[in-house]
């Protein structure tokens, strides 16, 4: 169901939803591997399977695709004798300073929702795929049909209260769902000083607890988007209708002040 | 002095320039439709968002090719930098004096060989080749990231130069839109504005 239709239902049942910024936190070290976080995400956002081959890996689809929002990386990482086998979860993050949204040319394509996760409505986008350039972690896929597809947190789940499809079938917690400010202090509790994103890029909505770096984990130590995004948004964007005012002004000056050039046509004209 | 009318422009240039012309108007519409979220209702007059990125991808190769027609037209005249044109750029033509009358020009003076060299020829240029890769090689990040830049910065210097464009060629210069319009200009705008030229097509 899109989720416009769900917030108009959700307005017009008064049902009182509250809207403090959900998140997810995901602790590697619990995950045991099992996906049924992927099947769940396809099962309610009834997203079909894709075919692929046997890579002589469990770790199976081998990335995101415009079919699979929610995917569990495995990650081996051998030192000396010992082999370390890591999962994690890997999708939309949901970032406060999003750089999808901020590329974003048609407005609604990508939208904040109450709960603030960045969802999407492919009614509205119109396939440029800027934001997948503009995202610092390489998740928006496009369809078949070209348009965006990714995790949107399960917004048709969350808005009526209800946990997203991955944290609800998650056996063992390593995805838990909740109110942003009670992940972090939960995490505080049981031992993670810092989680990765609690101030990446504005914070993140889906928070991380790391026992190593997070490079690690195959994600970006520093999570940013392009610097030419910050310089398109901050300086060129405005610039455009600062030089198309400023033109207009010059203009109007000039013909006031200094005055046209008029040519003497001996009386005629 | 006897009314006589010069002939500054072909049908040819006329016809290429309002096509030019047209398409740029219509990019930078829907442009400015995509480029700021509250002037998106810019694109519902051109039937939303979906059709207005059509409008704009297609519009861009009329302009594109447009352009290059265009640079076929001035390119040799653009290049040749004479000492009328370091006269005219001295004293920049004249513009910010009410008395002060233009050096003698050729058929194009020093500004709009700067006009056709700069806006239309390198940011014409990169408008339209970052437009192609937005378009067509859109897979790339990086490849996306670098056309949208040059893509946007081109866009500020059309939006600073063409209205100015506008202006010289209308109200700053009584008489001159007609070389766009009709072709022709009058023998007292010729020798006013363009000297030189004047003088090559027999005005004395």
């Amino acid at each position: 169901m899109a989720l416009e239709q769900v917030d108009i239902k959700r307005r017009l049942s008064g049902v009182d939803v509250p809207t403090r910024r959900k998140g997810l936190l995901v602790t590697p070290e619990l995950c045991i591997g099992c996906r049924g976080c992927q099947t769940a995400c396809k099962e309610w956002n009834k997203l079909p399977g894709d075919r692929t081959v046997n890579r002589g890996t469990y770790e199976n689809p081998p990335d995101l695709t415009p079919n699979l929002f929610n995917r569990i990386r495995f990650v081996e990482v051998g030192s000396g004798d010992a082999l370390k086998w890591l999962f994690i979860s890997q999708r939309c993050m949901h970032c406060t300073d999003a750089g999808c949204m901020k590329v974003c040319p048609a407005p609604g394509a990508l939208y904040r929702t109450d709960e603030g996760a960045v969802a999407f409505n492919k009614d509205k986008c119109i396939g440029c795929k800027f934001c997948v350039a503009g995202c610092p972690f390489n998740i928006p896929r496009y369809d078949e049909q070209g348009r965006v597809a990714k995790c949107h947190l399960c917004s048709d789940r969350i808005a009526y209260g209800l946990q997203p499809a991955c944290a609800k079938t998650c056996p063992t917690g390593a995805i838990r769902f909740g109110d942003r400010e009670e992940l972090v202090s939960y995490a505080k509790n049981v031992g993670f000083k810092s989680l990765y994103g609690m101030n990446d890029l504005g914070g993140l909505g889906v928070l991380y607890a790391f026992k190593e770096k997070p490079s690690y984990y195959g994600l970006p130590d520093k999570p940013d988007f392009a610097p030419t995004i910050s310089l398109w948004k901050g300086i060129l964007k405005p610039l455009a209708l600062i030089g198309l005012g400023g033109a207009l002004a010059a203009a109007a000056t000039h013909y006031i002040t200094v005055g046209p050039k008029e040519t003497d046509e001996g009386g005629e004209e | 002095m006897e009314k006589r009318l010069l002939q500054k422009t072909t049908a040819w240039e006329r016809c290429n320039h309002w096509i030019l012309a047209l398409s740029f108007i219509v990019l930078f519409l829907t442009g400015l439709g995509f480029l700021y979220q509250s002037l998106n209702w810019i694109n519902t007059v051109f039937g939303g968002n979906h059709l207005a990125k059509e409008i704009h991808r297609w519009g861009g190769l009329v302009f594109a090719i447009s352009l290059i027609l265009t640079m076929g037209n001035y390119f040799a005249e653009a290049v040749s930098f004479t000492e009328e044109d370091k006269k005219w750029l001295s004293s920049l033509g004249g513009y910010f004096s009410r008395t002060e009358e233009p050096p003698p020009q050729g058929r194009l003076n020093a500004g709009q060989k700067l006009f056709y060299l700069v806006v239309v020829l390198i940011f014409g240029l990169a408008i339209s080749l970052s437009g192609f890769m937005l378009w067509f090689f859109n897979t790339s990040r990086g490849l996306i990231l670098f056309a949208h830049f040059l893509h946007n910065l081109s866009y500020i210097v059309f939006a600073f130069a063409v209205p100015l464009h506008i202006y010289l060629s209308t109200a700053a210069n009584p008489g001159t839109l007609r070389v766009m319009t009709r072709g022709t200009v009058s023998a007292a705008w010729a020798k006013k504005h363009h000297g030189k030229w004047a003088r090559d097509m027999g005005v004395d």
